[in-house]
Parts: C-alpha cells; structure tokens; sequence
C-alpha cells in the first residue's frame, strides 16, 4: 500500500549513534554542585524546590562535592576573595563539566561596578550560558538550563577535544 | 579664612608603584574629589558656627547702618527727602518647623559622671538628640572603656558597635574610632569617640570587651588603623595580599588595579604549588615521570 511496515528488527531495536547515547544521557543528569553566593541562590533554591521542581530535567540532584557534580551554577556576587576558591571547586568537578553564570553580578558584575567584585565570572572559569535578571525567576534558570541542555545535545567528543587534538597535531 | 585653616588634601591619591595602577587619564569621570568639611558632630564647632553666624549678623546690621547714615548725609545734602531708616531682620519662628537636633550641654547623669571621673581626659561631652556622646583622649581609651564597663553607676556591658571615620580635610584628626556602648541592665547606650591621626595606633578594646576582635580588624581592613595589644591583626574581609585600605576617602572605587588580575591563568603557579604541597603530604607524586 505504499507505507512501509518496520521490519521485526526495527520495532525491537533503535539504532542511533553512540555519541547521541552519551550526550543524551548528560544532558538529562547534569548534577550541580551546591554552590551559591548571594541572593540568586534563593532563587536556585526555589528552582530545586518542589513548585519549579528541578528533577524533572533531571539536575535536581546538588552534590555537596564538586567531585560528583557535571555543572556549577554561579548564582551570585563573585567577590576576588571568592574567586581562587571558585577557580579550585571548578578544577576539582570531572569533566565533561559545564558552568551557568546566574544573574546579572556573575555574568557582569552586575551593580557593584566596584573594586572587590569580579566583573563577571568568565574572568575566572569559562561559562557556557549566561542568565540575565536580579535575580532571574526560576522559570529564567530552568530556560537557561535547557539552553545548556541543547548545547549538551548538540556537542560531540571531536568539539570538546577539539583544542587538544590541534594541540598533539 | 576658614578654608585658609584646613590643610588642603592632595588632587590625586598615591597610588603603589607596581604593575596594577589605576589609569586615571583614561576615565576622568572616576577621578576621586576629596571632602573639604569635616561634618564630625561637634558642641564646640557648633558653638563656635552660632558665635560667628551672630558676628557677622552683628558686622551687617552695623554695615547697613553706616550706609544708611551715608546716604542720609547725600540726601541732606542735596536737599532731597530722607530715605527709609532699615529695620533689622528678625530671625523667623515657626513651631511647625522641623528643628534640626543640635548638640546640647551635657545634661545627662551617666555623662555627667563622666566628666566628673575623668576630669582633664575627656575632651569634649555633649547631647545631641537624645544620644550621648563622650570623646575622650585619645591614649585614655582602654582606661574609659574599662570605667564604662566596671563602675556600677556607668555598668556598660556591651560593646554595640565599633566604627571608624576618615575625614582627609582635618590632617591632624583624620580619622576617629567611635565605640557604641550599651547597657542592657540599665537601658541606656553611650558612645565614645577618639580623634586620630594618621599612624597612630590606639589600644585595643578586646581586653574590656571581646567582641571587638572583629570589630578592629575590620577597621585595620578597610581603614588601615592598627591597633595595639590585639590578638589578631590581620585583614577580615579583603583577601590577605590586598593592597591600600577600601574605606579611606583617597580610595579609587576601582581599587588600584585589583580587577586586573586574570584568574583564567595560574597566577605565578601558585595553585600548582598547593597541589604539589597537598600531594606531598598525602605522598602521592603528581610530577610528570622524565623521560630518560
């Protein structure tokens, strides 16, 4: 009749490829770290909390150790007193790892053009997606977490080594 | 003449030599303008403004009479009618008027208790609004504090606050610590102030009142007053390796060059340092095997 009929095989088995696998599998449980730094935390908190309900992207999950943790959300003020601790908990995390700079102060220093504040956290660590807002609702982070989720989706093992690879030649 | 007397602070602060120094050409709009008033709440400085506001009242009511009796003499002359003697302007009254609290002679039994124990030590005693200010000497303070705290008429128990102020303009007082007492026994608060100079280090209040522990390093931090015979003087807020002191007036709000610095890269390899301190101690050997 023209429409194919899936074949025993087919409607048994999906076949796909093993980098999709992967990065379907990080992308639904990225554990952050519990880490906050000013009022955005409330906010994060808010988020994991029962109403906005983190877990159904799969990140509700706040490891107390940066050693079990994929993400690290920079909800807050970074201060420069901050900062080399913020540096040590990011080298800690195992890769793959990602960072969301939550809030105005963490993506640019936000209103404390001052000498103690960090003019944004990408001066310390590299950030994948910032979040505007002060502080951003819940509803802000969880958009700004499946934009992460895409960006996790669509990246592959050669993207991410990509410097290294050019680095052995 | 008032600005003659007040030592005029320098148009741009001392920066530290070094890599890190604030480029002030760059952004003019960050240039630093140093108060020239030294707005420290004062009976003496106020007596002495009422006693000059009525002198120089006094030298113009003096000014347009002898212009009235000139220009009466012109008209005399010149045979015209007399002008209009001036009629002195009286202050205006109004109770609806919100009064602004100025500082009052020292009515209070704890003040006056005060002035009568220390005599010569207290520099200056006065109510403002209902507060109770006592500034003291300067090398008496732990001595006053400890009065404050032991004698059973005063009974201050608590050390409320602890706070500094930098005032550039008055170079020989450029800053003051100011002690906020409370007695909870009694219900009353009580605040000592001492006048400093730069450099001068007063003694420590953590003898009296533990609590100021933190309370004097956080002015050491932000306002580079050390104190004597304190248990911990180091900084409390700002990282340990920071340089010049936040709160000072001369202070660029930029800092002096502290957001230069790149945290992407490993500043002078010293977080290798600490992994290789750490792995030392755990015995783990995290350098790289040589190939022979």
């Amino acid at each position: 009749m023209g429409i194919m009929q899936p074949s025993a095989f087919e409607q048994i088995l999906i076949t796909t490829k093993v980098e999709k696998v992967m990065n379907w599998s990080r992308a639904t449980s990225v554990w952050p770290v519990t880490f906050g730094l000013a009022c955005c935390a409330i906010e994060m908190m808010a988020a994991g909390a029962s109403r906005f309900d983190f877990d159904r992207f799969g990140a509700g999950i706040f490891r107390a150790t940066p050693r079990q943790a994929d993400l690290m959300i920079i909800a807050g003020t970074v201060t420069y007193k901050m900062a080399p601790t913020i540096k040590i908990l990011y080298d800690q995390m195992p890769e793959p790892k990602w960072v969301i700079a939550m809030g105005s102060c963490a993506t640019a220093g936000g209103p404390f053009d001052s000498y103690h504040t960090v003019q944004g956290v990408d001066k310390v660590i590299p950030v994948d997606v910032f979040i505007p807002g002060c502080p951003p609702r819940p509803e802000s982070l969880i958009y700004g977490f499946m934009k992460l989720q895409d960006k996790i989706m669509t990246s592959s093992l050669a993207d991410r080594y990509k410097d290294i690879f050019e680095e052995v030649g | 003449m008032a600005d003659e007397t007040l030592p005029q602070p320098p148009e741009t602060p001392e920066a530290p030599a070094g890599p890190y120094v604030y480029d002030y050409a760059a952004s003019p709009q960050r240039q630093i303008v140093l108060p020239k008033t030294v707005p420290l709440p004062s009976l003496k400085t106020y007596q002495a403004e009422v006693k000059a506001a009525a002198a120089a009242d006094e030298a113009k009511w003096a000014k347009q009479l002898a212009d009235f009796e000139v220009a009466k003499a012109k008209a005399e002359a010149e045979g015209k009618d007399a002008p209009k003697p001036p009629v002195r302007a009286v202050p205006r009254k109004d109770d609806n008027d919100l009064k602004t609290p100025w500082p009052q002679e020292p009515k209070d039994a704890d003040l006056l208790h005060l002035q009568e124990v220390l005599g010569s030590k207290v520099e200056e005693i006065f109510e403002q609004a209902g507060e109770l200010t006592c500034q003291v000497s300067k090398d008496a303070i732990l001595e006053v504090l400890q009065l404050c705290r032991q004698d059973a008429k005063l009974n201050y128990e608590m050390l409320a606050d602890q706070s500094a102020t930098h005032y550039p303009a008055a170079k020989e007082f450029a800053f003051s610590v100011v002690y906020h007492l409370t007695s909870i026994s009694r219900r009353k608060r009580l605040r000592l102030r001492i006048l400093v100079p730069e450099g001068f280090i007063p003694e420590s209040a953590c003898a009296v009142y533990p609590s100021a522990n933190w309370m004097e390093r956080e002015i050491y931090d932000m306002l580079g007053i050390r104190f004597a015979n304190h248990p911990d003087m180091t900084r409390i807020l700002c990282p340990e390796d920071w340089e010049g002191y936040p709160l000072r007036k001369d202070y660029p709000v930029v800092g002096w060059g502290q957001r230069d610095i790149s945290f992407r890269e490993d500043r002078g390899g010293r977080l290798e340092l600490i992994a290789m301190q750490k792995a030392g101690q755990l015995g783990i050997n995290l350098k790289q095997p040589k190939a022979e």
